[in-house]
């Protein structure tokens, strides 16, 4: 059996984002980068599965020279090696892009049974690449799940998965695509031995010098803000305009009468 | 004639309110490109729903049903709504970003080559006839505006609460579709629990109620609960209080909980930190209740009351309860 991992790099959740100067991108010089949080419950995932089943993991990134290491610390957890689809020279892809791409390398990878991802990126907020890619393989996916469960006898997963107002269990036939929520497991931190071993494991690099379509396996037009349907015009970044009314809590049943008085005839909103 | 389709989402036999609130999104884009605004059903019954979806602006209502579609499952839902589309090429497709729109959106945007924004704030378009968006990135820090190509269909959602519903007097002419789906082997509903809830679902509720650390443990949160109760809330919490286990995660706001944004967030023993703020710092207006004057939450809220929490909720549920 075979798992692949999808994974992003993200800013670091205290990063202070600033817009660059083109204005639609942001400022990345100061930045700490992070493997997304959310990927890091697949991940673990994925290591729990292999640690049971002898499963094979695999991990997948899209991204600049930098996010290898993305790949580098999931490998510290326990992944087996990595596919680094570097993206220099075609960068800003939508997720209609993003998903014909990783759909495409996923298949010229052949034999992944089960693909993970976690339930969103924290950068771009976007939770629907992997069910992209699962759409371009043609397979069932099942997101936000809670709990997996691979029958490697049947060649299915069963997932319960988050749905408004409760939970749903779904059976899916592998290959399958599922997305984890947060949660579902505690991520292990890398050890040092697992660091140190995780230098040595192969990383397959895709797009080193520009690309090359057979690499990846789809035109190279369809690749880059050219095979994207949408693009980021501009960044703002919100500046908190409150009212910062804070009353003093001495006489407390004063000061609440005061508040709910605000909330009713100030604010309007009780 | 150009089309702007939107989503409907039904609960029971009614229509939820974000399908009004995203007919009131595509009202205000065919003010621009005079478009017809159509409701969309993809599910095995519609039930007679047409003239409250007129009532709210839909000019047609195109029903998809077909009993394969009985059980929410993403790819024939893509597939149903993906075939129709192709027949009748709206410009754009528009729903709530409801779990189930996050779910199947993405594989019909594959299916049609289409762009995809999710979990839009607002929608507009540019001079030349193609959708624009703004949307959050970067976890609440940042606000992007977001254009698509010049490539039908254009699909996105909206966020809940971003569109208020606006009545008009459209009357829906009726439009019956029929697909045909093949069964689907690769994807079997095992069991469905609908976990009844006391007070309203976080990503909907018009009004929450948040307990952080300074709840010091889960029965205390019955203040909460109170207060929330009387202003007909929901009740939420901070990673702090979810990870202490004193609360479910399902109640977890922020970074990497639910983000909201209610008219109403009243965060109570919550510090302000970036990652919950990213969760929240959308609502209308924010209420901060903690004993502590310097607690970075004072600095981005619009009202608070600097006192102990065991003390201003009680108090405060009281004189929510007058107001009546
Ligand atoms: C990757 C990552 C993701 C994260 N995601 C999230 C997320 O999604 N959501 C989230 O909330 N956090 C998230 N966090 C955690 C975040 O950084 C904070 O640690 C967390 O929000 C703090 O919760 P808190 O405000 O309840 O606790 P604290 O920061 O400890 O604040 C408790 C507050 O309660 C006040 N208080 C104590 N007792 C009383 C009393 N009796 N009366 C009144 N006030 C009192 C204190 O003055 C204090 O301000 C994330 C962190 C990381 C690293």
């Amino acid at each position: 059996m075979k798992i692949l991992v999808i994974v992003r790099q993200t800013p670091d959740t205290e990063a202070k984002i600033q817009a660059n100067s083109s204005g639609n991108g942001i400022q990345t010089d100061d930045i700490k980068w992070i493997l997304n949080p959310f990927d890091e419950f697949a991940v673990e995932e994925a290591v729990q599965i292999k640690e049971k089943t002898g499963a094979e993991v695999v991990v997948l990134t899209v991204g600049a020279e930098r996010s290898v290491d993305a790949i580098r610390t999931s490998l510290a957890m326990g992944g087996d090696s990595g596919v680094h689809i570097k993206d220099d020279s075609f960068a800003d892809m939508d997720s209609f892009a993003l998903g014909k791409v990783i759909g495409s390398k996923i298949k010229s990878l052949g034999d992944i049974d089960l693909i993970l991802a976690g339930k969103k990126w924290i950068d771009e907020e976007s939770s629907q690449v992997p069910i992209q890619v699962a759409e371009e393989l043609d397979i069932p996916q099942a997101t936000l799940a809670t709990k997996v469960e691979v029958d490697e006898g049947s060649k299915t997963v069963k997932v319960t998965s988050v749905i408004e107002g409760g939970e749903e269990i779904r059976e899916l036939k592998l290959p399958a695509v599922v997305t984890v929520e947060q949660g579902i497991n505690e991520p292990r931190y890398a050890s040092l031995p697992g660091i140190m071993k995780a230098k040595k494991k192969p990383c397959e690099e895709v797009g080193v010098d520009g690309i090359n379509s057979d690499e990846i396996g789809i035109a190279a037009d369809a690749l880059g803000s050219a095979g994207s349907r949408v693009k980021t015009d501009n960044i703002e970044i919100p500046t908190i305009s409150r009212s910062l009314k804070v009353l003093e809590g001495n006489d407390v049943q004063q000061a609440s009468a005061e508040l709910a008085k605000l909330l009713r005839e100030e604010a309007k909103i009780i | 004639m150009s089309e702007i389709w939107v989503l409907v989402d039904k609960a029971q036999d009614t229509v939820r309110n974000v399908t009004y609130e995203v007919l009131s999104a595509a009202s205000k884009l065919k003010e621009k490109n005079g478009a017809t605004v159509c409701a969309v059903y993809v599910g095995d019954n519609s039930g007679a729903i047409e003239a409250d979806l007129g009532k709210y602006g839909a000019e047609k209502f195109y029903k998809i049903e077909n009993p394969a579609l009985k059980d929410f499952n993403p790819s024939l839902y893509a597939a149903a709504l993906s075939e129709v589309i192709k027949k009748h090429n709206p410009d754009i497709v528009l729903g709530g970003n409801t779990l189930q729109n996050q779910d199947f959106l993405p594989r019909v945007a594959s299916r049609t080559a289409a762009g995809l924004c999710l979990d839009a704030i607002d929608v507009d378009m540019s001079s030349s006839s193609t959708l624009q968006v703004k949307r959050y990135k970067y976890s609440g820090k940042s606000i992007a505006t977001i254009s698509f190509h010049d490539v039908k269909p254009m699909i996105a959602t909206v966020r809940l609460n971003a569109f208020k519903p606006t009545e008009g007097s459209a009357s829906a002419e009726v439009v019956s579709e029929s697909v045909d789906l093949p069964s689907d082997e690769n994807y079997k509903v095992i069991e469905t629990k609908i976990i009844p809830k006391e007070r309203p679902e976080l990503t909907e509720a018009d009004k929450i109620v948040s307990g952080g650390r300074g709840m010091a443990n889960g029965e205390n949160f019955k203040v909460v609960y109170d207060l929330a109760d009387s202003l007909g809330a929901g009740a939420g919490a901070s990673r702090a209080a979810v990870d202490s286990g004193w609360v479910p995660y399902e109640m977890q706001v922020g970074q990497t909980g639910k983000v909201v944004s209610p008219n109403l967030y009243v965060a109570v023993g919550i510090s302000g930190s970036v990652q919950h703020y990213a969760g929240m710092g959308s609502s209308k207006v924010i209420v901060a209740i903690n004993k502590d004057p310097d607690a970075p939450i004072f600095q981005k809220c619009d009202y608070g009351i600097c006192g102990d929490l065991f003390d201003v909720l009680p108090a405060l549920t009281d004189e929510i309860k007058k107001l009546g």
